[in-house]
């Protein structure tokens, strides 16, 4: 608990920094004790503990980080697994740029409740909201119970992208923020770039004239 | 795609009586389950949460405010002479290739060579085009504003937060009828968002909406409302006879407006509808004067249909805010729907993408819904107030067809041109009976006041009716950035109600008002008017009061026992209201005549009103008066409730709605005439009034936060 509250500190001074391009909110989600909260922080402060504390709520933690010739501030949002939180945490999915839905490879229930949580994705966030499920603790293979290929599998099915990964090893966690952050980027640009339109705000009003004989009505 | 309809979730009916139903509910999420300890660290986090946010928002004010200045340096304006042959944005001369080329396909000025950029797709749009494109990147606009609907953006944390600040159901005094109530409605809310398999096609085909996702449409529009009601009552404004008449109606749309209450002040007799008794329960077009303002827009008086799935009855507005620690608080408090409190770029672009009918139709199933939102405006002579009502049923008026309009800015006169030229396809008012009768009318919000309001004539039995009339708008030009232009339809019905057609809103700060070309904008429903600033409309300011309850003074024996109200028949309730602190300020000079007005509820009399004097040009007042109520037992009090309110005192025209307090031991269930109500007196307030009852005879003194909404709850 107590380094939970000195990382509170340090994402405030994290947080206050204003020197990047854009800012992506993401959202861990998955059952109760499948490695959400240990995630985060091997991601954002590249610390592991054993000891399991539930999360109360909501918590969250600011990292920037240099994608694509781009500084990206992520405020991502840690979800407590538990049932009695869901309301609150539910009420984070709209928002949220992207998630990351996780289940722990030794633990079929919480590889079952994929599905369900999936669906308080779709049901619940924004659209563009991109999603990856991760498979957690793929250090504990002599416990699993969940092949790689069936997570595979169930994500390409729900169109997610897939990675196994252990916060305690600290394996494929960076590449999944940072696989999170890219593919949010295309989304992006393909809402911003590809469609000329949706740039300028002549979309708003549809010219009763031929818009190419107003060279005025612009911005 | 389904987030699309949420754009008229939060849309709201019009209506031109003086009654308005204010919101009263909103999703709130059961927290009742969470410890104190918990609550507070969910606290914590929320408090890092929106200093983040703050710091986004400024992030994003500045960013936003960088390409307006390079747009405004760029653009031609009309009132220049332009050669073809110039840049659009660096007006140096361009070279003899044909214009095709040279037009940027985002904005289709001729542009130059260096006033291009190239885009990640090799194709090319002018400079201010890729800065903006940039920018809705940089500014997260890209994905916000695609969730179409600009004022359900409010975030979880608005709702955790506002869910937080409710007391569990458990502590507060309530009927067991009510406690029965709260406990299923809190039971509902919670088995919602449990993950539902069985809807998981229907989620992921996303057309169709789903038990759930209508759920979801509706909580959002509640929250709509919710900020709504936050923003804009500080010109709430009412007239006596029509608030009566509201508080008939409030039989069929369960929240009234307080305000239909507390205002019958005599000063304000000259109401062109006459005072009329709160006894009659006929329809309200019996009440409305055909010469009266209030004639114009009152088709918004629908009755609400309470569908609710999982509303919360004593949800109070005022609470959201009330959680910061402080008043400047209040400034972050509207962060989380950020593109409330930033000016969008193109805030409709995007609505404009998808299908416009079937949004409406959807929303029309999810409206009904939805809540209120109170606007108002000062009345003209003879015309009395605009309170916007939203009763939420859109069942009898489809919105459909289009506006067309042009603006244009007169530098040199300081005025802004409203050209309305036309409507067509417009929506009968009565299909059956193909009538309509359609007028526009304009205000440059937020400002709903007469300098405001603007009205083409009315045309008859038309759908295509042609203006061609122009509303003149005196104002400086940098005044103009910061308001939102909006024009409505309505139908104008001689003998029956009038009935909103449709309307649109242009923020003018990043609209070309310059040109004067003729532009053609499809009419949507009612939205909630959030766009307005609102940052400072929902902290109405605090009101400091005292209570005490004289218990009979027949002998001091039976005063001494008293203390535990076993005889106090004849006791009197002393209400002193020291002083109001932060008021809107409603006159020039930023300052407002207020006063202070009590009712007693449920009303008993005549003598159940009161009134402090008038105490002028301030907005931190001090009345120092007492109001007493006699003839009242502690067990009377229990169920009753004290409201107070302030006012603006207006000479001329009726008096401007400053904020108010509901006092009562809870969710009290009142009898008003005809209509039930349930007071949802706030955790202060209802503190406030079980400290006054708990010790008679000595003064219980508070600072309550004046909500910036009456309405009542059903």
């Amino acid at each position: 608990v107590e380094s939970v509250t000195a990382d509170h500190r340090f994402g405030q001074r994290d947080g206050s920094d204003q020197n990047f391009d854009y800012m992506f909110k993401l959202l861990i989600i998955g059952n109760s004790s499948v490695g959400k909260t240990s995630f985060l922080f091997r991601y954002a402060d590249d610390s592991f503990s054993n000891s399991f504390v539930s999360t109360v709520g909501i918590d969250f933690k600011v990292k920037t980080v240099y994608r694509n010739d781009k500084r990206v501030k992520l405020q991502i949002w840690d979800t407590a697994g538990q049932e009695r939180y869901r309301t609150i945490t539910t009420a984070y999915y709209r928002g949220a740029m992207g998630f990351i839905l996780m289940y722990d490879i030794t633990n079929e229930e919480s590889f079952n409740a994929v599905q369900d949580w999936a669906t308080q994705i779709k049901t619940y966030s924004w659209d563009n909201a991109q999603v990856i499920l991760v498979g957690n603790k793929c250090d504990m293979d002599d416990e699993r119970v969940i092949p790689s290929e069936k997570g595979k599998h169930l994500a390409d099915q729900l169109g997610f992208e897939y990675y196994e990964a252990s916060a305690k090893e600290n394996i494929n966690v960076r590449q999944v923020f940072e696989r999170l952050v890219d593919i949010i980027c295309v989304k992006m640009s393909e809402r911003v770039d590809t469609d000329p339109s949706i740039v300028s705000g002549a979309k708003t009003t549809r010219l009763t004239d031929k818009p190419a004989q107003l060279p005025q009505n612009c911005c | 795609m389904f987030d699309a309809c949420q754009v008229f979730c939060g849309a709201t009916n019009q209506a031109k009586v003086c009654w308005a139903k204010m919101v009263q509910t909103m999703e709130t999420i059961n927290v009742s389950l969470l410890t104190d300890s918990e609550r507070e660290l969910i606290l914590n986090v929320l408090h890092r949460d929106e200093e983040l946010r703050r710091l986004e928002e400024q992030r994003v004010k500045r960013l936003k405010t960088e390409l307006l200045e390079i747009r405004r340096k760029g653009a031609k304006r009309s009132s220049g002479n332009y050669s073809e042959r110039s840049c659009g944005r660096c007006q140096e001369p361009l070279g003899r290739l044909g214009s095709r080329t040279n037009q940027c396909p985002a904005c289709k000025h001729q542009v130059c060579q260096n006033c291009r950029s190239v885009r990640p797709n090799r194709s090319w749009v002018c400079s201010v085009c890729a800065k903006e494109a940039d920018l809705k990147k940089s500014t997260g606009d890209w994905f916000y504003d695609q969730r179409v609907n600009r004022f359900s953006t409010t975030p979880g944390h608005d709702i955790v937060r506002a869910s937080l600040r409710k007391r569990p159901p458990m502590k507060k005094r309530e009927t067991v009828g009510e406690v029965l109530l709260n406990s299923t409605e809190l039971n509902s809310s919670q088995t919602l968002p449990v993950p539902r398999p069985r809807l998981k096609d229907l989620a992921q085909t996303n057309r169709v909406p789903s038990n759930e996702q209508l759920q979801r449409s509706d909580t959002d529009s509640e929250r709509t409302s919710l900020s709504s009601s936050r923003a804009d009552t500080h010109s709430l404004h009412s007239t006596p006879s029509l608030q009566r008449k509201g508080e008939v109606v409030n039989k069929s749309s369960p929240a009234g407006s307080a305000v239909s209450v507390t205002a019958s002040a005599p000063s304000k007799t000259h109401s062109p509808s006459g005072s009329t008794s709160g006894t009659e329960t006929s329809s309200l077009i019996h009440h409305i004067n055909p010469c009266s303002e209030n004639f114009n827009d009152v088709d918004g008086l629908f009755k609400k249909s309470v569908r609710r799935v999982h509303k919360l009855s004593d949800f109070k507005p005022s609470s959201v805010t009330d959680v910061r620690k402080d008043s400047t608080d209040v400034t972050t408090s509207s962060m989380g729907d950020r593109s409330k409190s930033v000016p969008g770029l193109n805030v409709d672009e995007e609505e404009e993408e998808e299908d416009i009918d079937s949004l409406v139709s959807m929303h029309r199933k999810t409206v009904g819904r939805s809540t209120t939102s109170l606007r108002s405006s000062r009345s003209t002579l003879g015309s009395m107030t605009s309170v916007y009502s939203e009763g939420g049923d859109y069942d009898t008026v489809d919105v459909t067809g289009e506006i067309v309009f042009s603006l244009h800015y007169d530098e040199a006169a300081q005025s802004l041109s409203v050209m309305v030229k036309e409507c067509c396809g417009l929506a009968y008012a009565d299909a059956a009976k193909k009538k309509c009768n359609p007028y526009v009318k304009s205000y440059l919000l937020p400002d709903k006041s007469r300098q405001s309001k603007k009205k083409t004539a009315i045309k008859s039995k038309t759908v295509n009716p042609n203006y061609n009339e122009t509303l003149k708008y005196s104002i400086t030009r940098s005044q103009l950035m910061t308001r939102i232009l909006q024009l409505s339809v309505w139908h104008y019905d001689r003998f029956g109600r009038n009935a909103f057609l449709g309307e649109v809103e242009v923020p003018l700060d990043c609209h070309d008002i310059d040109s004067a070309h003729e532009e053609c904008v499809a009419l949507k429903g009612k939205a909630t008017n959030s766009l307005a600033p609102s940052a400072f409309a929902q902290y109405k300011g605090e009101l400091v009061i005292s209570l005490k309850y004289i218990s009979e003074k027949k002998t001091p024996a039976e005063k001494s026992r008293g203390k535990k109200a076993k005889i106090d028949n004849g006791g009197e309730l002393h209400v002193l209201i020291k002083e109001a602190k932060n008021l809107s300020a409603m006159k020039a000079g930023g300052t407002s005549d207020s006063f202070v007005k009590g009712y007693l509820l449920p009303s008993k009399g005549k003598s159940n009103k009161k009134k402090t004097q008038v105490v002028k040009k301030t907005v931190n007042p001090h009345y120092d008066h007492t109001f007493v109520y006699k003839e009242l037992s502690l067990e009377q009090l229990k169920g009753m409730c004290l409201e107070l309110t302030v006012w603006d005192r207006e000479a001329m025209s009726s008096n401007d709605f400053l904020g108010g307090v509901r006092l009562s031991s809870g969710a009290v269930r009142l009898k008003e005439n005809k209509h039930e109500w349930v007071a949802d007196s706030t955790e202060e307030e209802v503190s406030l009034w079980q400290k006054m009852m708990q010790f008679p005879d000595s003064w219980a003194e508070g600072t309550l936060q004046l909500r910036s909404s009456m309405g009542k709850g059903m």
